[in-house]
């Protein structure tokens, strides 16, 4: 099945023009961009720059204005079920108590006798089966969260800053799965600030940026907050390369 | 044991009794999803805006509880409606409805002529006013609700707690929002010749908070949720009988006072009561 730009599949997800508008501020304008399947893709950008916007855009939990979305070249409706979630933090309600075990029943119909191994795969304490989620840490929330969405055997997994609570001897364990689960054929789209895990495992970038700078033709320098890091091969330039300006730059093979 | 068995064979304490039963489980229902979405207030204000209803069907005649759960399940299907919305909070929106709607009851009784006893039972509740037709309709109603909190628990459950997920899983989430909304408010009316419109709430809230002082999963919570409310509502209407005293005050008391003993027994633990639903390994 060709994809919206009628090019050969292979990119699992491809957005065209995509603009997103919330409160009454413009998040994207005209972005474009792809996940080439079964890459490990990472996103990143400024503070602000819309990366979570554009992820949660892709996943319909925003509306946009215009432009398209496809996954797994289908429509996006028709594909939710292969594509799993892990937000940085989910504020759940305090006032609704529900244990570990329950969670997983809920959200990706573990039993009871499958609820240890599914908790070993991210490292966590069997011992905190029967706690409220709501008394469990950050770090323990994020790799619960992301142990109901392996559980659910995605095809294409979005993971929002997924080491930003986690503590340092969590975070190999965590990289380690996600390595693991990418090369078993998971496609992973990961929102990152981290550049040294950019640069170490990235197949592919896609830098969001108000402020970037492409100095040549072929290169690209990606500003953050913290950092800048030098980007090969532009995939797509912007309409003038040497002017900054709000945009975006995307990028391949780093 | 004979006082009981003498309640249990007067006519209006079976239907006050049945009814509260069914009430009270279904109220406990609606109340574990509506209070943690931090809309407990929700109750106050549809109960007391239904009152226009109540005010149309006086001055239009009809059944005027008709006319208030009309009003209920409109208000309740905006409030559904407007979820998504930004500009309007629900709680302003509540706010509005229980503002509007009990102005425009009061103008509209101003303007019916004559006096009008029924209206002190609307408000505060009279179990003696609850016929065997409206336990059947009742009964319907609750069987209903059931039926289709069985298909959409999963849908509830996840939107409560993690509403994005819910979004991705595909799961109909806008569905199980008005189900959410436009039941609870036509349980609260169904209620209102129970505990009146003054004090309805208490059953959507009360027995939930209550019970989520004490557990610590959500099976526990909706097993003591049910207890309390449902153990609740049969004291207070039997309590009520024995001391001859108003039954919706009454039951409401009584739910308070659990709360109060589940709130000190909260705070002497420090942890909850019903800690150990999961066996925990090493």
């Amino acid at each position: 099945m060709p994809s919206i730009t009628g090019q050969p599949l292979e990119n699992i997800v491809e957005c065209e023009n995509l603009t997103v508008i919330r409160d009454s501020k413009e998040i994207l304008c005209d972005a474009s961009c792809c996940v080439p399947r079964h890459s490990l893709t990472f996103l990143v950008g400024e503070n602000g720059s819309g990366k979570t916007t554009l992820v949660k855009t892709i996943l319909g939990l925003l509306p946009k204005l215009a432009g398209e979305i496809s996954i797994n070249s289908e429509i996006l409706t028709n594909s939710r079920a292969v594509v799993g979630y892990v937000p940085q933090s989910v504020d759940f309600p305090k006032q609704l108590q529900m244990t570990v075990t329950e969670y997983l029943k809920y959200t990706a119909n573990i039993i009871p006798e499958e609820v240890e191994d599914t908790l070993a795969r991210v490292d966590f304490p069997f011992t905190h089966a029967g706690r409220p989620i709501t008394q469990l840490s950050g770090g323990q929330q994020q790799k619960l969260l992301l142990a109901a969405e392996l559980a659910r055997d995605p095809e294409l997994l979005f993971l929002d800053e997924p080491l930003s609570n986690v503590d340092h001897s969590g975070e190999k364990h965590i990289l380690d799965v996600i390595l693991e689960i990418k090369n078993s054929g998971v496609t992973i789209v990961i929102i990152t600030h981290d550049w040294q895990m950019v640069s170490s495992y990235a197949d592919h970038v896609i830098c969001l940026n108000k402020n970037f700078i492409c100095d040549q033709p072929n290169s690209c320098i990606c500003k953050n907050s913290i950092s800048k890091v030098k980007i090969r091969q532009i995939q797509k330039l912007t309409p003038d390369p040497t002017d900054t300006h709000d945009g975006y730059c995307y990028v391949d093979n780093i | 044991m004979q006082l009981i068995i003498e309640i249990i064979q007067i006519p209006f304490m079976q239907r006050a009794l049945l009814g509260s039963v069914m009430l009270a489980s279904l109220l406990g229902l609606f109340g574990t999803f509506i209070v943690p979405r931090k809309l407990g207030f929700m109750a106050d204000g549809i109960a007391h805006a239904s009152l226009l209803g109540i005010a149309i069907g006086i001055l239009l005649g009809g059944i005027p509880l008709v006319w208030a759960a009309a009003v209920a399940v409109v208000l309740g299907s905006i409030l559904a409606l407007v979820d998504d919305s930004s500009l309007v909070t629900h709680d302003s929106l509540i706010g509005v409805f229980l503002a509007g709607g009990m102005s425009a009851a009061i103008i509209i009784m101003s303007l019916t002529p004559g006096y009008k006893p029924e209206l002190f039972s609307y408000l505060f509740g009279n179990i003696l006013s609850i016929t065997w037709p409206d336990i059947y309709l009742l009964t319907g109603f609750f069987f209903s609700a059931l039926i289709l909190f069985k298909y959409q628990w999963r849908t509830l459950v996840l939107t409560t707690i993690h509403r994005e997920l819910s979004s991705v899983l595909g799961l109909r989430a806008r569905a199980t929002k008005y189900f959410l909304f436009v039941g609870t408010s036509v349980a609260l009316i169904a209620g209102v010749k129970l505990l009146g419109i003054v004090l309805i709430s208490a059953l959507l809230i009360i027995p939930f908070t209550s019970a989520n002082q004490v557990s610590h999963s959500l099976r526990s919570t909706i097993i003591v949720t049910q207890l309390f409310a449902i153990s609740g509502s049969i004291a207070g209407i039997v309590l009520s009988y024995i001391f001859d005293l108003p039954t919706g005050p009454s039951v409401a008391i009584i739910l308070v006072a659990t709360f109060l003993i589940t709130l000190v027994a909260a705070k002497v633990n420090e942890a909850p009561i019903w800690k150990h639903d999961h066996v925990e390994k090493n």
